[in-house]
């Protein structure tokens, strides 16, 4: 008999943590490059068997367990900004970036020069090149990025020059569910999962990569996670009632 | 239920889009100035499971793992340092820049700022100053009683003074650049003052070294786009709208919890 209420309360745990997962969603619907998360659930069965009492087919009780959660990794819609140091990539690729505690992967392209003329991020992380983070002088204009990701400036005085300071290194990876989300735009690629050159992307200069969360969709899940959420309550509160009468009826000594 | 204080990351990063945003239009008809742009990062994840972790004695690992974010943070509102376009005004001491640099002022604590706003004008003893009265860097006086005051691309300004008929130069206007501009910070009166982020003040001469040329008569205009901030508008009170959403409907499911046992 306890079983309803057991079920139940497995369903609104899995509930609560989905609608944690459709807020996130939610919460970063205008982040850069932000890719949004989707939980799986799965049938967990009560071990029924045992030597002494075997339970059969018709007495399966299964309970709500959350398995995981994927990631959408299609790409979100490029919004054109015309700032020359915003860039979309095109394709499965990610920017590489050089944080304290190792390589990260982003596909947040809005950046920035910083201090001393090398490109970073908005959160002050180096974006690295084919050959290390990528330099500017202090003369340099007109900063293009072509589609491979080699990154031309202008410079001289007289006799005007185009000069390449660099390359955006691109990296994709067999299996993308695979990396972890850390926070900050960022992606980890946990031990054993090797990031490998990306030759297909295409970098597209004065623009950049929104969040590709869908907000109707995460609007409609939200509609049926409340709804869900209230008919497994009605559930035990039904189970609740009927218990309570049936405790009232049995205990009910008659004068 | 943390999607309560998710949701209210959420509102507070689109109540700051929508206060960066009101800032360009109400700058809409700013001379030299430049747009700002919320940047948003999400927040720390919680790996409930972890991807890769073992799942049994026989070395096989879970495929996928359950990770839940906190939520979403503002990183920055960097300003977005386009050229804007250059409108004619006819005004002798007005300049526009075409291109890389700033105009350097002296503050009247000795320090420096730095404007794209070149709508100058003459104080009482001459000397070129900006809409506050601060001289602009170097300190150019205009001659009594001259005329046909002409100020050259590289920023030269000549007047004729009664009795000549040939134009002298009185100065040269300088120019200032930053190998960050996106660093600078403003101080409002459309100045920006150097910081650490920005990298030192490098002085130079228009049109010359990859700095821009000087524009006299043209004022630039700020370069915010009125589509493009609106359709940020409407994008941000969404966004805000739907977090609301969130919110009610995690105080929904909390009152079906609470109202579950009578």
């Amino acid at each position: 008999m306890e079983n309803t209420l057991l079920v139940a309360l497995s369903r609104q745990m899995v509930l609560e943590r989905q609608m944690d997962v459709v807020a996130n969603n939610v919460a970063n619907a205008n982040t850069n490059g932000f890719k949004a998360d989707k939980s799986l659930f799965e049938e967990f069965l009560r071990s029924g068997a045992h030597e002494d009492n075997f339970v059969g087919n018709d007495r399966r009780v299964s309970f709500v367990n959350d398995r995981a959660t994927i990631r959408d990794f299609a790409s979100g819609p490029n919004l054109q900004t015309g700032n020359p140091l915003d860039v979309a990539v095109n394709g499965n690729g990610f920017l590489v970036v050089q944080t304290p505690a190792g390589e990260r992967y982003t596909r947040d392209g809005a950046l920035q020069i910083n201090a001393q003329g090398q490109l970073v991020t908005n959160g002050g992380n180096l974006v690295l090149g084919t050959n290390g983070p990528i330099t500017f002088q202090a003369t340099d204009r007109d900063i293009n990025v072509s589609a491979d990701g080699t990154i031309t400036v202008r410079e001289g005085t007289v006799t005007q020059v185009d000069s390449i300071r660099g390359k955006l290194r691109l990296v994709t990876f067999n299996n993308p569910q695979q990396l972890v989300k850390e926070g900050a735009n960022l992606f980890t690629a946990p031990a054993g999962v090797a990031a490998q050159p990306d030759t297909l992307s295409r970098v597209n200069q004065g623009f950049v990569e929104k969040s590709n969360v869908n907000v109707v969709t995460e609007m409609t899940r939200l509609m049926e996670i409340t709804r869900t959420y209230q008919s497994v309550a009605s559930l035990m509160q039904q189970q609740n009632d009927l218990r309570k009468s049936a405790i009232q009826m049995l205990a009910d000594v008659p004068a | 239920m943390r999607a309560l204080y998710t949701a209210a990351t959420g509102m507070a990063a689109q109540e700051l889009n929508v206060q960066v945003i009101s800032n360009n239009i109400a700058n809409l008809r700013t001379t030299g100035y430049k747009k700002q742009r919320a940047q948003f990062q999400d927040l720390i994840y919680e790996h409930v499971k972890r991807v890769g972790a073992q799942a049994s004695d026989q070395g096989t690992v879970l495929p996928v793992g359950i990770d839940i974010g906190g939520g979403v943070k503002t990183v920055g509102t960097p300003r977005l340092m386009t050229q804007g376009t250059l409108s004619p005004t006819g005004g002798d001491l007005d300049i526009a820049i075409r291109g890389e640099g700033y105009f350097k002022i002296q503050l009247p604590d000795g320090t420096y700022a730095y404007t794209r706003d070149g709508s100058f004008t003459t104080d009482g003893t001459g000397r070129v100053v900006n809409a506050q009265g601060n001289p602009v860097q170097p300190t150019i006086t205009i001659p009594q009683n001259s005329s046909g005051l002409t100020i050259n691309q590289q920023g030269q300004v000549s007047v004729t003074t009664p009795g000549s008929t040939t134009p002298t130069v009185v100065g040269q206007i300088g120019l200032t650049r930053f190998i960050n501009k996106a660093g600078l910070q403003s101080i409002g009166d459309n100045l920006f003052t150097d910081t650490p982020a920005s990298g030192p003040p490098q002085d130079g001469l228009a049109n010359n070294d990859g700095f821009g040329d000087m524009q006299q008569g043209n004022l630039e205009q700020a370069n915010v786009e009125v589509v493009s901030e609106i359709s940020d508008l409407i994008a941000a009170q969404r966004a805000y709208e739907m977090n609301a959403k969130v919110v009610s409907a995690a105080d929904q499911m909390m009152q079906s919890t609470t109202g579950m046992f009578r």
